[in-house]
């Protein structure tokens, strides 16, 4: 949206295709039409996102809302699911914001029904209005506390908050305290929800470890170790310990990827202004590295700067001046960041299985001790375990096993991520029925920016 | 157990899930009509045939695939309900599809 904006400030217009319903992406999901009695008890931030809503439904981008992009090719062709129909558009420059999905935590009984992920919890309730009364939230970070902050508020019952936080994660995150504080509006709202979360009455559980779901068939609540062994019965638990970048588009397109240790994920590799190893694609948000809310705007507007540029429309210094100020809220925004990417870094036994009957890709019901197997009958690398074992070959496209795949191999291996890798992903990036796909049609853009 | 927090009156549409009719808002996700009618199972896992439900709800777990209207695969969490739609637990599994 920020990108768009700034075209359209610059005469420029953009087509820009949604995979959501209304503009807003998952953070500002619904905020225009939100179906809940009162929208501010999802915060400041949340009711804040209206007027960015409402600047670029103003613009002259062009939305597409519900399509679904399933290939990009080099060439600068673009085919999306449309109202059935296969679309197909051309573009010059393509700017692509994937945005982040939650990191797997596969523990045991995490495929049973009434799992699910605190963003999950978040897009029920803002799209749908929609909560699970008395449930467990269990993980760590500013997310999964927003949420049980945001239930209390709507008086929905929490049955508990196990937080997974590693205690000595405190002592390691001090030392970027100091630099972390010019994001203290946003280390003080963090502090603010924790509180909130006790006065109501919560109980809250600290450092827990061995966490596993209970239940058969469903589940029906969560066992872990937090000053002895506790167990919570309830027939939801959500899920979170941070976000990844959403890695399929930019993985299918073949752009260039670097593992970051800081924040234990795969990112795009990309300049200042989010220009990718493709020198016509950006990358802006949270799908090229986690950056947040406020830094994808910045992002998203310096990658439209950067494309004017590209365009012709302004020589680059002249980009390079209003990207100052932009560029210097990033860098405050990053340190920030890497001060709670330490605090809340994902205790490794969460992150990886640590039981061998746990399922590690949920499509292809692939556990821990398949994948081992397929290892030591020779599997290196992501793509050869693929092969021999189909773990990531399922509908999701290795979506939630990719990053437990990568991180397995390289402690078998005793290797970095990065010289594992990651599975070679291709179009297209959705589920097509052969159908839709001979319903083909040509969009070409309406290049005077007129709705 | 699920419920809605909505206390508007919003246009009410008819869906069928499982057999069983459910009146439900219109403009919402075909994942809450399952939800708020208490039928959570969304499709049988592809090899032991385990029921699964809604997990990631943003459409990138592919675990909440249904069949709308006789067609199968299709994510219930990125669809919107519309007046008269048939949903159904998405029952093809490995074994289904040999036979």
């Amino acid at each position: 949206m920020s990108a768009a904006l700034t075209l359209s400030e610059h005469g420029r217009s953009a087509l820009v295709l949604d995979r959501g319903v209304a503009p807003g992406g998952q953070i500002f999901r619904s905020v225009s039409t939100s179906p809940l009695p009162d929208r501010t008890a999802l915060g400041p931030d949340y009711a804040a996102g209206a007027e960015l809503v409402s600047a670029y439904t103003n613009s002259r981008a062009k939305h597409v809302a519900g399509a679904d992009v399933w290939h990009i090719g080099e060439d600068g062709r673009i085919l999306y699911s449309h109202e059935g129909t296969t679309k197909q558009v051309e573009a010059r420059e393509i700017l692509i914001c994937p945005g982040a999905i939650e990191r797997p935590m596969p523990i045991r009984g995490w495929t049973l029904p009434g799992v699910m992920t605190a963003g999950a919890a978040q897009v029920m309730l803002k799209s749908d209005a929609m909560v699970a009364e008395n449930a467990v939230f269990a993980g760590s970070g500013p997310l999964l506390y927003l949420i049980v902050a945001q239930y209390l508020r709507l008086g929905v019952k929490v049955a508990g908050l196990v937080d997974t936080t590693p205690a000595e994660n405190y002592l390691k995150a001090a030392p970027l305290l100091p630099a972390a504080l010019g994001g203290f509006g946003l280390l003080r709202k963090g502090l603010a929800l924790l509180s909130e979360i006790r006065r109501a009455g919560v109980p809250v559980y600290r450092n827990a470890t061995d966490l596993a779901i209970l239940g058969d068939q469903r589940a029906e609540g969560l066992v872990f170790t937090s000053d002895g062994r506790q167990e919570i019965k309830a027939d939801t638990v959500f899920l979170h310990h941070g976000v990844l970048p959403n890695p399929n588009m930019t993985r299918a397109l073949g752009l260039a990827h670097h593992w970051n240790e800081d924040q234990l994920a795969w990112h795009v590799t990309k300049d200042a202004f989010g220009q990718s190893s493709l020198p016509h694609v950006s990358v802006a948000g949270d799908g090229g590295g986690i950056v947040g809310a406020d830094g994808a705007r910045h992002e998203g507007t310096l990658a439209a700067m950067n494309v004017l540029t590209r365009l012709g429309h302004f020589a680059s210094d002249q980009r390079d001046r209003l990207a100052k100020p932009r560029l210097a809220q990033l860098r405050r925004l990053a340190r920030f960041r890497r001060f709670i990417d330490r605090l809340y870094q994902p205790r490794p036994a969460l992150r990886l299985p640590q039981d061998s009957e746990t399922v590690v890709c949920r499509c292809e019901e692939q556990r821990l001790s398949d994948l081992r197997q397929g290892f030591e009958e020779g599997a290196r690398d992501p793509n050869a375990l693929k092969s021999r074992t189909r773990c990531g070959m399922g509908p999701c496209q290795g979506r939630q096993c990719g990053p437990i795949v990568s991180g397995l191999l390289a402690k078998w291996q005793d290797l970095p991520v990065q010289d594992v890798g990651y599975y070679r992903l291709r179009s297209p990036q959705k589920l097509l029925s052969l159908e839709e796909f001979s319903q083909f049609q040509t969009v070409v853009p309406d290049e005077g920016g007129t709705k | 157990m699920f419920r809605s927090l909505r206390t508007d009156n919003p246009e009410l549409v008819r869906v069928s899930v499982n057999g069983h009719a459910v009146e439900i808002a219109s403009g919402q996700s075909v994942w809450s009509a399952l939800a708020l009618s208490g039928q959570t199972t969304t499709r049988k896992a592809a090899l032991s045939g385990e029921d699964r439900s809604a997990y990631c709800a943003m459409g990138v777990c592919f675990e909440c695939m249904v069949e709308i209207d006789g067609i199968p695969n299709q994510q219930a969490c990125l669809r919107r309900v519309a007046d008269g739609m048939t949903i159904a637990t998405q029952t093809i599994t490995e074994t289904s599809v040999a036979k």
